[in-house]
């Protein structure tokens, strides 16, 4: 396996705290700058899209994903992910093929899955404290491994956002003219999907399922206050977030704070939402 | 029938001579036609919207869709943008292959809260690097240029959520232009402008299409317009119920069987006799030579 070391020893370098010598925190900071960004820029298309539901319903079935390892004897830190993603591409599918409107489509997925996790946890009492850690996430407890995933995952969504950052902001204006401009709506559209589902599944793993959309959505909601070109708002989404898991990291491992780390992460970018409110006011007057 | 000279003579004599007939492709095959509707049928759960459309679009023309409300004429748009399902057969061009569609809606429903500048707008269908690297130099030109063409230089740097209707019209056809279209296809595109918004835009849409040579779709309510503008018409209601030359097909009982009774009045101001005194370009170059 590859030696991360080096890269810890980076973080530790250019975040000289006390806190950052451990190497957990170090680990655990590894993954929220790998997460920050992708977060950061997929929040933006879920922002244009509409999809907070969306994320919310994949974040949800992280639930049926762990048990459904534990019904297979399957490794859940697999099983979530791949299931994450059967769950997006399968809402997407019957989004574009059904009358329904999408909120009932996702509706509909996000309580099956939920029952289904909960049908198949409450049948073991152990398991159920098991849980707590994707209510609230653990960043944490991970592993060199998911590091390894997150840094393949980040690879291969910024080439997606670079090749096709311009078609989704089409689509995201309107569908029917991205169509007519022969942008392929479908394909992009899928490939978001799934690559959407992949990042919630991860960020499950950081801040827990109740705050995972939060990590997209307030961001992208910030950015969106105070810049005043889609370029513009891309890097302000990036900056938001990376700056909030930064200090959200620190801050939770104070003595004086000792919080969940994903809450902490959040709250600082609410923060940063509220300021971006108060820019955005002054400026309209 | 009296005439003034001896052109707009021969030119009303011609056309008495043709009958109000569906330019069917089988019969007229001399006829180059950008677009042939082929018993195009839309139903929406089991109610028909569209009954076995027969109609043409000729090369070159302004073609304008005209009906009532639920008539189908957007639905007939969202066909040929292959938006929705449809039973028959749409041809272009005599093939099958599909011409580049510029496409210009009624009103573009988007959230007015996203950040996304006119300049954007215009480039993001074009460039294949990614608007936070920044616009290309040739591509921020190229917009400049097509908003030029459509007298709209002013809003470039504007975001796009705080353009009025008329201004978003008048983007979204710079949009449509800058694809080079072989078929600019506009629903309603007096909605949302002011009357006298309204002229101008039609004669700048005449203007365009005699420069540049596409063929043009338009649907509209508007009669005055119409009868100003489209050298071709498509009187549609759920069929076509005739389809022509405007002088011809827009007669009154035409009218009054698919609108009801009150439209004779509209449709007394804009018949053939006032038809000759418009200065609009697309009035002396008609469709039918």
């Amino acid at each position: 396996m590859i030696d991360l070391s080096p890269l810890y020893a980076l973080i530790a370098q250019l975040l000289p705290f006390e806190c950052m010598q451990a190497g957990f925190m170090q680990q655990a900071m590894a993954g929220l700058l790998l997460l920050a960004p992708m977060t950061a820029i997929m929040g933006i298309q879920v922002v244009n899209f509409r999809m907070a539901f969306f994320s919310d319903a994949i974040s949800h079935s992280a639930f049926a994903g762990v048990a459904l390892g534990l019904l297979f004897a399957m490794d859940p830190g697999w099983t979530m992910p791949a299931f994450g993603l059967v769950v997006g591409l399968g809402i997407m599918i019957l989004q574009r093929h059904s009358n329904l409107s999408s909120d009932t489509v996702i509706g509909v997925f996000f309580s099956g899955m939920v029952a289904f996790g909960l049908a198949i946890v409450s049948r073991d009492r152990s398991l159920a404290r098991d849980l707590q850690r994707f209510l609230y996430g653990d960043i944490l407890t991970i592993s060199d491994l998911q590091i390894l995933c997150l840094i393949a995952l980040f690879i291969g969504l910024m080439v997606f956002q670079t090749l096709s950052y311009n078609h989704l902001l089409y689509i995201g204006v309107n569908p029917a003219l991205a169509r007519a401009h022969r942008v392929r709506v479908a394909v992009q559209q899928y490939f978001f999907a799934g690559l959407l589902a992949l990042v919630v599944m991860f960020s499950v793993q950081a801040v827990g399922v109740l705050l995972v959309t939060a990590m997209l959505i307030v961001p992208a909601a910030a950015a969106r206050n105070v810049s005043g070109s889609a370029g513009s708002m891309f890097w302000w989404a990036l900056l938001i977030n990376m700056s909030s898991v930064i200090a959200g990291l620190i801050i939770s491992a104070q003595d004086w704070a000792r919080t969940a780390t994903g809450a902490t992460v959040i709250l600082v970018a609410c923060g940063w939402f509220i300021l971006s409110m108060i820019v955005s006011a002054l400026r309209r007057r | 029938m009296t005439c003034n000279n001896q052109a707009t003579c021969n030119r009303v004599h011609r056309r008495s001579m043709i009958r109000q007939t569906v330019t069917n492709p089988l019969i007229n095959p001399k006829k180059e036609l950008a677009v042939y509707f082929d018993n195009v049928t839309v139903e929406r759960d089991g109610l028909s919207i569209l009954d076995g459309v027969t109609a043409s679009v000729p090369k070159g023309s302004c073609t304008a869709i005209i009906g009532p409300n639920g008539s189908g004429k957007t639905t007939l748009l969202l066909a040929l943008l292959k938006e929705i399902p449809y039973r028959g057969r749409i041809i272009f061009n005599g093939t099958k292959s599909v011409p580049r569609i510029g496409y210009v809606p009624q009103r573009l429903t988007f959230d007015r809260g996203m950040p996304l500048t006119v300049n954007e707008f215009l480039a993001m269908g074009f460039q294949k690097r990614p608007l936070w690297l920044g616009l290309r130099r040739t591509l921020q030109r190229q917009s400049r240029e097509l908003l030029a063409l459509v007298r709209a230089s002013h809003l470039v740097d504007r975001p796009l959520g705080a353009l009025s209707g008329g201004e978003l019209q008048r983007v979204l056809l710079a949009l449509a232009l800058g694809q080079e279209p072989d078929l600019l296809v506009l629903d309603e595109p007096s909605a949302g402008v002011d009357f006298q918004g309204e002229h101008v835009f039609c004669e700048l849409l005449d203007d365009l299409r005699l420069r540049r040579g596409y063929t043009q779709l338009m649907v509209s309510h508007d009669l005055a317009t119409v009868t100003h503008h489209a050298t071709h018409v498509i009187c549609l209601n759920r069929k076509v119920a005739a389809e022509g030359l405007p002088q011809l097909t827009l007669t009154d009982e035409n009218l009054t069987a698919i609108f009801g009774v009150h439209m004779g009045l509209v449709s007394s101001r804009s018949m053939p006799e006032q038809r000759a005194v418009c200065s609009a370009p697309c009035c002396q170059n008609n469709a039918d030579d």
